[in-house]
């Protein structure tokens, strides 16, 4: 009895117990009752997301009652519009829209259910299985490929940027005019071309890409790296009789790169804009100044001054940057023949209506970013100093 | 060559005296600024030729793009190349040659009597085979000389009407064309109809659902900024929320619900156009709506808005005459630099077959088009508009990333 109680409410608990502990730990503790103010609007900005989700999701035509007794017609049974309505009142379709969010939200919070989807006709947890964790992956993955290129040629380009492309300073003598002016010539010519072969990752259409991609492997006569695995490693499991199956892994990792490589490329160009503007901005600061005055120069005055100072912004982007990656997931997913969320998630929107499916899937994202977002303001706040002065005030 | 221009435009700037500098407007420091970015003012120059394209489309393009202006003549053919000079010597006038299709013969009587090897040479000659369907014997004994303003369909080349008032001017001039016939200078697709043309009238329907969009969004942004910043309090931390809880979402999603219910309202193309440029510009009001908020909570407190009170400004007069006017500057970049998004966003709508379709030209419908095997195997020349694209999107890009260098007040080099 307690047992099921439990288990149909265990989420609520958990979410409840961990509030609790930040209130207490935040008493008599500045940092935690900002760490507690900073979860429950998370919650709360969760709580609006799943209304705008679940009411957007209502523009979609047809409801879950035409669906079901539309795939009953097809099983050869009549159907009339008496039963349409029985149905919808057995599935709680009769009801007002809040009333129906009201019931969606609170099985979201008790037991983490969420809903159930009318197209597959199982519950859409079921239905999403493991791959919202696989698209989570895709989209990390892409993303540490966007910041691995972004975060140095974006510090390059920054530090270019102001740079004239002739040497001029009269203390050189001619001889150090000519090579200063063909270093700095140079600089600003691979920063060119650095920014050009990353913008070309927004300007090229990832479903382009990939579409190219697979094409040049269709001239070359090689087997397309579409799906996850070639069908001869689809249905071998990973241990196999002589241990781990290596042979599998590296088939995986012959397609696994595709996805990574277009959505990660496309992510590239936002990432390189946001570093140099960040750089640029903290470059022109005071302190920089200062430090200079003080005999700071080259690679350590950047490192030590200005790149340091913008890395805090760029960790605390991270939430929206998944939201931008995963944004572009699903047509790379139907390009490239994905079967993780993404492609659920277009499938449910574009051909099934499937309203559940769908809120659910963008629910999951949007529960990402708000964790993300929680997590890099409550770090940020124990070891960036200047942001502990800024949200604790002391 | 960038070390060449920039050269150019340093000298082309007046001499800067001390004077001028402090005493010059925002703008024209802007510009000032601008004009140092090489990359920038190539860009600025490409971006400018490509709209310029785009917008005079009927006088530029050579061919009707629309069925009317198909040729049946020529379905599927390849790009016809432009000469100065051949065998018979050189011309100064550029000439393109004259094209025929190979109908291959197809010998109904063998067929007719039966024999499995007269079907069995028929499928092996190729006739069949769609790549034998884009071959056209050049006659190249047969040159047609190209022609400045050629006489061609009539369009309206600037519409200018408004009320009861005609002023829409039409014109039936071409900038080039051939004597005889019609020229291809990126070949034609499957039903003849001018890739190159398409794709210059393509550029501007895009660019135009651009600009409605990024109008959309910015009147959202103003609002909710605008309202939000001004009165602050309850009413920003609710509208606050709400954007913050928007801006989470992925949009592309969202734009795909909304779109399959355009679809089901019946709507004509030119409708589905509009509600497709205002749907993405209303969900995109977030980032620069809480970037204006943000900026207008601190200069609501400024004096001279205190000023505007005490003269008894209404409170809309205070937000659109003294507010937004302090900030244009910095409205006029981000829309600049988010030009390449919505049309990022439009384009990946048409490859779902949810935005714009065909027989509308936009960039959008002719990439999704690309995806076709046929295509990619056999008119390798309808990858053009992706080209244009590309180009496109890059220009935006560039010109987006030096101005928004040369708006920065800071980034003045001390």
């Amino acid at each position: 009895m307690i047992i099921q109680f439990f288990s149909d409410t265990w989420l609520l608990w958990i979410l409840l117990s961990i509030g609790g502990l930040l209130w207490w730990r935040g008493r008599d503790n500045q940092y935690f009752h900002y760490v507690f103010n900073r979860y429950w609007l998370a919650l709360a900005t969760l709580l609006l997301v799943s209304g705008i989700v679940f009411s957007l999701m209502e523009v979609l035509p047809g409801d879950c009652a035409e669906k079901y007794i539309a795939y009953k017609n097809t099983q050869g049974e009549t159907i009339t519009q008496a039963d349409i309505q029985a149905e919808r009142v057995r599935m709680g379709l009769d009801k007002s829209l809040p009333e129906r969010w009201g019931r969606w939200v609170t099985n979201l919070t008790l037991r983490g259910d969420l809903g159930f989807s009318c197209a597959k006709r199982q519950s859409v947890n079921l239905a999403l299985g493991d791959r919202f964790w696989m698209s989570f992956m895709f989209c990390m993955a892409g993303l540490l490929f966007a910041y691995l290129i972004a975060v140095p040629f974006g510090i390059f380009s920054a530090f270019t940027i102001n740079k004239p492309w002739k040497d001029k300073n009269p203390q050189h003598s001619q001889v150090e005019q000519w090579i200063g002016t063909v270093m700095l010539s140079g600089q600003k010519v691979l920063d060119l071309l650095l920014r050009v072969i990353s913008y070309l990752g927004l300007a090229l259409p990832n479903f382009l890409l990939a579409l190219t991609i697979i094409l040049l492997y269709v001239f070359a006569g090689e087997p397309m790296p579409t799906g996850l695995f070639s069908d001869q490693w689809a249905s071998v499991p990973w241990f196999g009789p002589n241990g781990f199956e290596m042979e599998k892994l590296y088939d995986f990792l012959g397609h696994i790169w595709l996805p990574i490589f277009v959505i990660g490329w496309s992510a590239t160009a936002l990432q390189l804009q946001t570093v140099r503007a960040l750089v640029v901005d903290e470059s022109s600061k005071l302190y920089v100044d200062a430090a200079r005055a003080r005999g700071v120069d080259g690679v350590a005055l950047w490192a030590g001054y200005p790149v340091r100072h913008s890395i805090s912004p760029l960790f605390n982007s991270i939430g929206f940057d998944f939201q931008r990656v995963f944004n572009d997931l699903p047509i790379v997913a139907v390009v490239i023949g994905l079967t993780d969320s993404a492609a659920l998630l277009i499938e449910a929107l574009s051909m099934t209506n499937d309203q559940e499916l769908a809120a659910g899937i963008l629910f999951l994202v949007a529960l990402v970013v708000i964790s993300m977002n929680f997590i890099t303001d409550v770090v940020l706040a124990a070891i960036d100093p200047r942001v502990r002065k800024s949200v604790l005030g002391s | 060559m960038n070390a060449l221009l920039a050269r150019f435009g340093r000298k082309a700037k007046p001499e800067q005296n001390e004077e001028s500098y402090y005493t010059a407007g925002q703008l024209a420091l802007i510009k000032a600024r601008f004009k140092q970015k090489t990359s920038g003012i190539v860009a600025a120059w490409i971006l400018g030729t490509l709209v310029l394209m785009g917008f005079f489309a009927p006088f530029f393009s050579p061919v009707d793009p629309t069925i009317n202006g198909a040729d049946g003549e020529y379905r599927r053919g390849e790009p016809q190349v432009v000469f100065f000079w051949d065998k018979e010597g050189f011309s100064l006038r550029p000439f393109s040659y004259s094209y025929q299709k190979t109908t291959s013969k197809i010998d109904l009587k063998a067929l007719a009597g039966g024999g499995l090897d007269a079907l069995d040479a028929l499928t092996s000659s190729g006739a069949l085979s769609s790549s034998s369907q884009n071959k056209f014997t050049v006659d190249k004994t047969e040159r047609r000389y190209l022609q400045l303003f050629v006489q061609g369909w009539e369009y309206s080349l600037i519409d200018l009407s408004v009320g009861g008032l005609d002023l829409d001017i039409r014109w039936d001039r071409h900038l080039f064309g051939v004597d005889k016939g019609q020229l291809h200078l990126m070949g034609t697709d499957e039903d003849g109809k001018d890739i190159f043309s398409r794709t210059l009238h393509a550029i501007w329907v895009t660019i135009s659902i651009a600009i409605v969009a990024l109008v959309v969004k910015l009147i959202a942004s103003l609002f909710v900024g605008g309202v939000s910043g001004y009165f602050g309090g309850r009413v920003d931390t609710i509208l606050m929320s709400i954007t913050e809880a928007v801006r989470v979402i992925p949009p592309i999603p969202i734009y795909l619900a909304c779109a399959v219910a355009l679809s089901q309202i019946d709507l004509t193309p030119v409708q589905r156009y509009f509600a497709i440029a205002v749907v993405i510009g209303a969900l995109d009001f977030a980032t620069l709506g809480r970037r204006l908020r943000t900026h207008i909570l601190t200069e609501r407190n400024q004096d001279y808005v205190l000023a505007a009170q005490l003269c008894g400004s209404s409170t809309w007069r205070i937000i659109w005459r003294h507010l937004i006017p302090s900030f244009t500057s910095y409205i006029i970049v981000d829309t600049l630099i988010n030009f390449p998004y919505v049309i990022l966003a439009e384009t990946s709508l048409s490859f779902l077959g949810l935005g714009l379709t065909e027989p509308v030209n936009s960039l959008g419908v002719l990439l999704q088009k690309a995806q076709d095997p046929d295509i990619q195997q056999n008119m390798i020349w309808q990858f053009f508009p992706v080209l244009v694209f590309v180009v496109l999107i890059m220009a935006f890009v560039f010109v987006g990333d030096a101005l928004r260098d040369a708006a920065d007040p800071y980034s003045e080099k001390k």
